[in-house]
């Protein structure tokens, strides 16, 4: 029979109970989540009459506003290896599963505020199946990028099989960087508000639907999604093998900030569920 | 911690702010600290708008018992549930679970109301750690439990807020957790499913489960129970057998505003009669003792005389919630003007020991319509009824017995002629 001991002391200085919880929950979450994911897709499309095209409407609304306002000449464009509406489509689409990922802990964790409050639940769970329907989502949209290449003129090239890698990177940093502002988003919604306008800002210095000018280029390296985003789209559109100069750094980080995330709301925990 | 012993608590304490910006800032500090071990000292005390919320909380929990919670809305119930359940982190002392807890606590919460209650079942169970072929042999007998019908493929939100809470205890309560932490659940639902969870609970008792329970319900209590505490502003006020806290609880819960002794009401233009107070005494004018004689002493003031009334007292359970028996009379008097005092003797108390209520009433005999009335909108009288240890006083405590009969035992009935 298991035992199970609580007390005030700080889940980081009794790392082995903190492990052992963690390993419980582990067996757990992937199961749980597998459930919630259905959930969801199912609630996502029970009381809406258009569906899963809701998955698609917004990102091709924002393409082609775009593409409009770059063959209107309203933004100025560089010389592109490809036509300008792939390049935003596939420019969009990522950066649109980026920003799903960033705002999926805080989303997913607020819907199921009540829940948390007084069901003991593995918090990972909601999470894991809230990043399955944004990777659904992103699949599903990129599938249908690929499938429209041939239209403009593009072969569908080897280096798409490296998509799935870039991908998840970008989703990888995405949830990370989510996730470590999920404890401060669950107290205050400020922050909810701030992020909003944060990724708007983002859009902008992140090159999603232009390439960056020379003499910027430097100051668009300090941007973390910039070499994620354009790497993957490259090996989208057969624009080359090699990663954009960052890209692997990014991975790493990603992965590591993954783990701080997960730490630290491991921590946060009970003291959030106090407040809710 | 024993091997029978399941649950473990020791100087539990948790602290909490009264105001939200506050709440939220020591939040953030207190998550801080716990990340900073170093820190974690600063915050052990109370800060500023804080409070106790649970302070210096012990006991145990054995395998195959009740343990009733009671107290008063805010007392810590809640709060010590949420910690049992491991939602929440003590600021002091510790807590020991030996096996899986499951908790009941607000039922509907969880419930998805875009999906059926059948696809509900199965996340409502993900959720407590079980997969879908854990849950698929246990299918027909929760569905069976919630009588739902043909109900258990229609979206939740069309589900009454009883309908949802049986669809969320069938659950719960079939994957047979080793501690099952119950906080005041049933009252949502109809009587029909109050004795079915009732029924459980005493069945999974008996298997050798163990119960927690929060209830404001002393008939649940009873019925479940076989031990209690009682928690007041966050501490234990009592501890010890279910009746003897309910007693406890019932005397915190009316005894501050019962009247024993009269003096309390004055009459007024708008109510010019008033009962002032009923008291209780042995025939020497001791304790009242089971199947003694009784002194009934009614204090009425009132304005004006008072023709073709009569009077009753009638007295209750301590929950105030079911009448036992009374003493009232259709012959009609005439009382006057003024202070008095009325008197009536029970013959022989049928009461077993314990603390009970009392309602009283003068009342205009024809048109059967108060004029008086005490215990009703305002705290009822208190009846103690005392008897020296006994092996029939264990019996009744045990049994829950409220009234004695007189039996005259044969034994062997008379050989029937034919």
């Amino acid at each position: 029979m298991q035992e199970t001991i609580y007390t005030s002391a700080s889940a980081v200085a009794t790392p082995r109970a903190f492990l052992r919880d963690l390993r419980r929950d582990l067996r757990v979450i992937l199961p749980v989540s597998r459930q919630l994911f259905v959930r969801n897709l199912k609630v996502q499309v029970r009381q809406s009459v258009l569906g899963y095209a809701w998955m698609l409407i917004p990102p091709i609304v924002v393409g082609l506003v775009w593409t409009f306002l770059g063959r209107a000449r309203i933004v100025s464009q560089q010389e592109l290896s490809v036509p300008y509406p792939v390049f935003v489509m596939a420019g969009v689409f990522l950066w649109q599963g980026f920003v799903e990922a960033v705002q999926c802990p805080l989303q997913q964790l607020t819907a199921v505020k009540a829940t948390l409050a007084k069901v003991r639940v593995p918090h990972e769970a909601f999470l894991v199946a809230g990043m399955g329907v944004v990777v659904f989502n992103q699949v599903v949209r990129l599938l249908l990028l690929v499938l429209v290449l041939p239209l403009f003129g593009l072969t569908w090239s080897p280096t798409l099989l490296l998509v799935p890698v870039g991908v998840g990177a970008l989703l990888l940093f995405g949830l990370a960087l989510g996730w470590l502002l999920a404890p401060v988003g669950l107290l205050y919604t400020d922050l909810s508000n701030a992020l909003a306008i944060a990724l708007n800002l983002w859009f902008l210095v992140t090159p999603v639907v232009y390439t960056p000018p020379v003499h910027l280029a430097s100051w668009l390296r300090l941007n973390p999604v910039a070499p994620l985003l354009a790497t993957t789209r490259r090996w989208l559109l057969g624009e080359g093998l090699l990663p954009t100069l960052g890209f692997n750094y990014v991975l790493l980080g990603s992965g590591a900030l993954l783990l701080v995330s997960w730490l630290v709301y491991r921590v946060a925990r009970p003291h959030l569920i106090a407040r809710m | 911690m024993s091997a029978s012993v399941v649950l473990s608590v020791q100087g539990l304490s948790k602290k909490f702010s009264r105001h939200l910006r506050t709440a939220l800032w020591y939040g953030l500090l207190d998550i801080g600290s716990e990340l900073w071990p170093r820190a974690k000292a600063a915050a052990t005390g109370l800060r500023r708008h804080e409070f106790w919320s649970l302070q210096d909380v012990t006991f145990e929990l054995r395998a195959g018992e009740a343990l009733a919670i009671l107290g008063t809305n805010g007392a810590g119930k809640s709060t010590l549930l949420k910690m049992l359940n491991g939602l929440m982190k003590p600021d002091a002392g510790r807590i020991q679970v030996r096996g899986r807890v499951g908790a009941l606590i607000e039922l509907g919460v969880g419930l998805d109301p875009t999906l059926s209650g059948r696809e509900n079942i199965f996340v409502r169970a993900a959720l407590l750690g079980f997969t879908r072929s854990q849950v698929l042999p246990l299918l027909p007998e929760i569905i069976a439990f919630t009588e739902l019908g043909d109900a258990i493929e229609m979206p939740v939100q069309f589900y009454s807020s009883g309908m949802s809470a049986r669809l969320a205890y069938a659950v719960a309560a079939h994957l047979n957790p080793d501690i099952l932490l119950v906080d005041e659940v049933l009252a949502v639902g109809d009587f029909n499913f109050q004795r079915k969870c009732l029924n459980h609970m005493m069945g999974y008792l008996a298997r050798g489960g163990s119960i927690i329970l929060v209830s404001h319900a002393a008939h649940h209590v009873q019925a479940v129970c076989q031990r209690g505490l009682v928690l007041e502003k966050g501490r234990v006020a009592f501890q010890g057998g279910a009746t003897e806290a309910l007693d406890h609880y019932f005397a915190q819960q009316f005894g501050s505003g019962a009247r024993s002794g009269p003096g309390r009401l004055t009459p007024t233009a708008s109510r010019p009669a008033v009962i002032e107070g009923v008291t209780f005494t042995g025939p020497q004018g001791g304790p009242v003792e089971p199947d003694e004689e009784i002194r009934v002493q009614l204090t009425y003031n009132s304005l004006q005389a008072l023709p073709g009334v009569a009077w009753s007292f009638l007295i209750y359970t301590n929950d105030g919630s079911i009448c036992i028996t009374g003493g009232y009379t259709t012959q009609a008097l005439q009382l006057p003007a003024g202070r008095h005092t009325l008197h009536a003797r029970i013959l022989r108390c049928p009461l077993t020991a314990g603390d009970y209520l009392v309602r009283a009433s003068i009342y205009d005999v024809n048109l059967i319509q108060p004029v008086a009335m005490l215990g009703w909108e305002d705290a009822p009288a208190q009846l103690s009824v005392q008897a020296p240890p006994s092996l029939e006083k264990n019996y009744q405590q045990i049994i829950r017995q409220l009234v004695t009969l007189e039996v005259e035992w044969t034994h062997l009935a008379a050989p029937q002629l034919t």
